[in-house]
């Protein structure tokens, strides 16, 4: 059987939505494998939907929203601009290729690129083939990887900085400084990292405790690295000591209130 | 809140052959008969039909159903028709859902019936997902200001500022130059009758300056606009003008003033001086001293006798509370950038405005058509200069900027009108139109094309590729043009004058007004509409308004029907006292929030505010419900209702196959 791509798109009611609405009123065909869901904003779309699609085996996810200066909502569409940035890099740690979420800008008079950008989301899609996620057999190991990236994204810190990068960057913070967008960028970037790797630690002495050593052999990680992700996460209260052997401590995950 | 167990009804609609034709629908409803908590699925020829409407209702009654799915086109279409329904029925309208199976699938899909129907089925259990988890929402209502604010006092805003008022609601038109009038004013004659345009205008000036309902602030600003549909918190900036309402207008400032600087009414054709009246019919009949040139010698406080003029005089500031808002801060004329056709290069290369004040009898030759004190005999006038720019071949006024894609509407018509103009009053100079397309649809225009073809204007048709070019020689101007008519002949056109047909570009003044009232604009850069078909005077915000030029390039006529229209849209709650409100809204989970006020920050209508005990509170009207807040709260504390994250999660998990529970 040919491979059949599931595709959910989320399209803001105001532009994308309508454009969708164009390609049908002016019979455009394209392939018929995005499932669409209508949200009033394209900045209404939380990523922790959009990792729990891809975890849940979607071959693609696809925003579309009005273009720059366009939104209906003023910016929401930079917001979910933001939000997508984000979480491409996210879910790049997780080993999922990147490519299966993308970003769109469509107005309500573009029925023809609406067309043109699901052909071509479709094609890439089975480019890449099915999602490793998809299907019975999905990968353990990459789907740990899914759920620490949709943890991570749960979670206040990268929610937070996603939610302030446009007054960061564009006014200034509570200091009176204006962040690079360079400067922000690397903060996000080092925030995402140690967000997915904690969540992922997590994950995994959730399931047997582990030492720093067999940890930092699973997330091929520098066993340094991992004990100052420890220290941390012991002092937030998320993993204890459940017991020692031979000299190594094997950590278990405390559960959060 | 406890829930009720769903009983779902699905209404599968052919909508004759355009869904039937392709989708199975039987099979469909076969199918979606299967799904959990779905009672009924029928499928009809039109479910928006009369009898279609009867099944739902009663189906609603014989199934006790409490959640009601229409799959047929596109929810933009019938969502209120079958809201509609669904509440004649007694149920609560927000417990509809509408699933796209048209527009989205059987017209796109025609030429794959099997994947349409599988699409269908697929689309219809999302539908089911979400449909099970609504909840019943409920519109409030606010009470409204009875008045008014009007931005702009150009022909538009004073149509509606005068309509509004005439209705018996108290107006504030608010203007930023210190006339009302508009370009209107700028203007000789107008198409396609010929009228004096000042003669048009000054009835609709007076008639505003005198109206007991309105209240007329020019010189002044919009500062800041807070608020929402029906009370709007809005601050004005009266600039100084340093003449007193006293002012007579004797002229005795004006002759005495030391300062001559290029008058803006004539387009820099004439001077005037640093205390002047704007324009003769200018209103109110004030004289104003420009603050950027004056120099503060004080002679015109001595020259008047009446002691109107105060340098010392400060602006004032004031906050009034209006219930709509119309917007008609007009458009700026399309400024050529050196060298485009010559322009800046040239002194006898002119724009068109340039050449209706060279015409008007109140202007700086008193309508005599000189220039460099001769009468021209040979005039080319060039169309679509900065409208309708093409990538390639043109480039934008300012580096960087953006090209103007669109056509302007009114320069073909004004253009047309001067040839005219020019032809019958010196039939010894001869009048050269290129042009790319001649556009000519308005009511008598086309009439008026001929005329001016009659009158022997010659018409040159220039390719886009191949714009005209303009170089000097010891006799003057070249206008060299191919003639697309003729097969692309090389045609060398000597000229005294060269009119350029500029453009309409959005006004600059215009753009800190959009972020104060939060309005977007169209990729053109004019403001942007509701609805470009079906509700081109709305906004994306309620009780804002559109009129004029400010959407986009009209002419007067059609100027002054949007002002009308626009005090009518706004007149609409005013009348009411009350207004609706939509309650897809956010709300706040207070036992979640954290008080870290990135949603304060976020939100586009500042409708989201910290209380005294740093939580995150929605103001209901002010709320649109775009949902950035809660995709963005770091606590996830906030949903939107109607689009909670739990229905958006149920729709997304049953497109991947999930059967919702």
């Amino acid at each position: 059987m040919t491979f059949e791509p599931r595709i959910v798109g989320f399209l803001c009611n105001w532009c994308s939505y309508a454009g969708a609405d164009l390609a049908g009123t002016s019979r455009i065909p394209y392939p018929p494998n995005v499932r669409i869901i209508r949200v009033m904003c394209s900045g209404r779309v939380d990523p922790v939907i959009i990792l729990e699609a891809l975890a849940h085996g979607a071959d693609g996810v696809i925003v579309m929203g009005c273009h720059p200066g366009d939104c209906h909502y003023v910016e929401g569409n930079l917001q979910a601009e933001r939000k997508i940035k984000m979480l491409k890099k996210l879910i790049a740690w997780t080993g999922l290729e990147p490519e299966r979420l993308r970003l769109e800008w469509v107005s309500a008079s573009e029925g023809g690129r609406f067309a043109e950008i699901t052909k071509d989301f479709t094609t890439q899609i089975m480019k890449l083939g099915p999602s490793p996620l998809a299907g019975e057999k999905s990968d353990p190991n990459l789907l740990e990887g899914m759920l620490a990236a949709k943890a991570a994204a749960e979670d206040f810190r990268l929610r937070a900085l996603v939610g302030r990068e446009r007054e960061l960057v564009e006014e200034k913070n509570v200091y009176g400084e204006k962040k690079l967008q360079e400067d922000f960028d690397k903060v996000m970037y080092d925030a995402i990292r140690a967000e997915y790797i904690r969540n992922r630690m997590y994950l995994m002495i959730q399931k047997e405790p582990l030492s720093v050593k067999e940890l930092a052999k699973r997330l091929d990680m520098d066993p340094g690295q991992v004990l100052r992700h420890v220290v941390i996460m012991r002092r937030r209260g998320l993993m204890a000591v459940d017991r020692i052997e031979g000299t190594s401590p094997l950590y278990i995950a405390l559960e959060v209130k | 809140m406890s829930r009720e167990k769903p009983r779902i009804g699905v209404y599968i609609c052919h909508c004759g052959i355009n869904i039937g034709g392709v989708v199975d629908v039987e099979d469909v409803a076969k199918y979606v008969g299967t799904l959990p908590n779905v009672v009924v699925a029928k499928h009809y020829v039109y479910m928006c039909s009369a009898p279609g409407q009867d099944m739902i209702k009663n189906d609603i009654k014989e199934h006790k159903l409490n959640r009601l799915i229409v799959a047929s086109c596109t929810p933009r279409m019938h969502e209120p028709t079958f809201r509609g329904v669904v509440e004649e029925a007694g149920l609560n309208p927000y417990l509809f859902e509408m699933t796209n199976i048209r527009e989205h699938c059987s017209w796109v899909h025609a030429a794959e019936p099997k994947k349409a129907t599988k699409k269908t089925k697929d689309l219809i259990r999302m539908s089911v997902a979400k449909a099970s988890l609504l909840e019943p929402l409920h519109k409030r209502e606010a009470e409204v200001t009875e008045r008014a604010l009007v931005i702009g006092a150009g022909v538009s805003g004073m149509r509606s500022a005068l309509d509004l008022a005439n209705r018996g609601f108290e107006v504030y038109l608010v203007e930023n130059s210190p006339s009302i009038g508009g370009k209107m004013a700028q203007l000789n004659e107008v198409y396609p009758t010929g009228e004096k345009a000042i003669d048009a205008l000054e009835p609709l000036m007076k008639a505003v300056a005198s109206h007991p309902k309105i209240k007329l602030f020019t010189n002044s600003k919009i500062e800041a606009v807070d608020g929402f549909i029906g009370n709007f918190k809005v601050k004005v900036a009266v600039k100084p003008r340093y003449v007193t309402n006293d002012c007579n207008a004797c002229g005795k400032c004006e002759s005495i003033c030391p300062i001559e600087v290029p008058n803006e009414h004539d387009f820099g054709l004439s001077k005037r001086k640093a205390i002047y009246l704007p324009f003769p019919a200018a209103s109110p009949p004030i004289y104003i001293i420009d603050e950027e040139n004056c120099n503060k010698c004080g002679k015109c406080v001595e020259a008047c006798e009446i002691g109107a003029v105060d340098l010392k005089e400060k602006g004032m500031g004031m906050e009034i509370g209006v219930g709509t808002i119309i917007v008609a801060t007009g458009y700026d004329l399309y400024d050529p950038p050196k060298g485009e056709y010559g322009y800046g290069l040239y002194d006898n290369v002119i724009t068109l405005p340039q050449l209706e004040r060279l015409l008007d009898k109140n202007g700086p030759t008193n309508g005599q058509l000189l220039f460099n004190r001769s009468t021209p005999k040979n005039i080319v006038f060039i169309s679509c200069v900065g409208s309708r720019q093409e990538p390639g071949i043109y480039k934008p006024a300012i580096e960087g900027q953006q090209l103007n894609r669109y056509c302007s509407r009114v320069c073909c018509m004004a253009a047309l009108k001067n040839a005219l103009a020019i032809r019958e009053r010196y039939p010894n100079t001869r009048v050269f139109y290129l042009y790319r397309d001649m556009r000519t649809f308005g009511k008598g225009h086309e009439e008026y094309y001929r005329k001016a073809s009659e009158s022997r204007v010659l018409f040159v048709k220039y390719k886009l590729e191949a714009p005209p070019v303009i170089s000097s020689s010891s006799n003057g101007l070249v206008v060299t043009a191919q003639d697309v008519l003729t097969n692309d002949e090389v045609l060398a056109i000597p000229a005294d004058l060269v009119v350029l047909n500029v453009g309409m570009v959005p006004s600059a003044d215009a753009s800190g007004l959009q972020a104060k009232l939060r309005l977007s604009r169209s990729a053109d850069g004019f403001f942007q509409e509701a609805h470009a078909k079906l509700r081109p005077l709305d906004t994306a915000l309620d009780g804002i308004f559109l009129a004029g030029t400010a959407q986009g390039p009209k002419d007067i006529t059609d100027s002054a029907a949007m002002g009308s229209a626009a005090a009518a849209r706004a007149a609409i709650p005013l009348a009411r006292g009350k207004v609706e409100i939509e309650p897809i809204i956010a709300v706040v989970n207070e036992d979640l929030c954290s008080g870290c006020g990135v949603c304060v920050a976020l939100c586009p209508y500042s409708a989201i505010k910290k209380d005294e005990q740093g939580i995150a509170r929605v103001t209901e009207v002010a709320c649109k419900g775009c949902g950035t807040c809660a995709a963005s709260c770091p606590a996830r504390a906030i949903t939107v209702l109607y689009f909670t994250d739990e229905q958006i999660r149920a729709q997304a998990l049953a497109a991947l196959g999930r059967i919702p529970s």
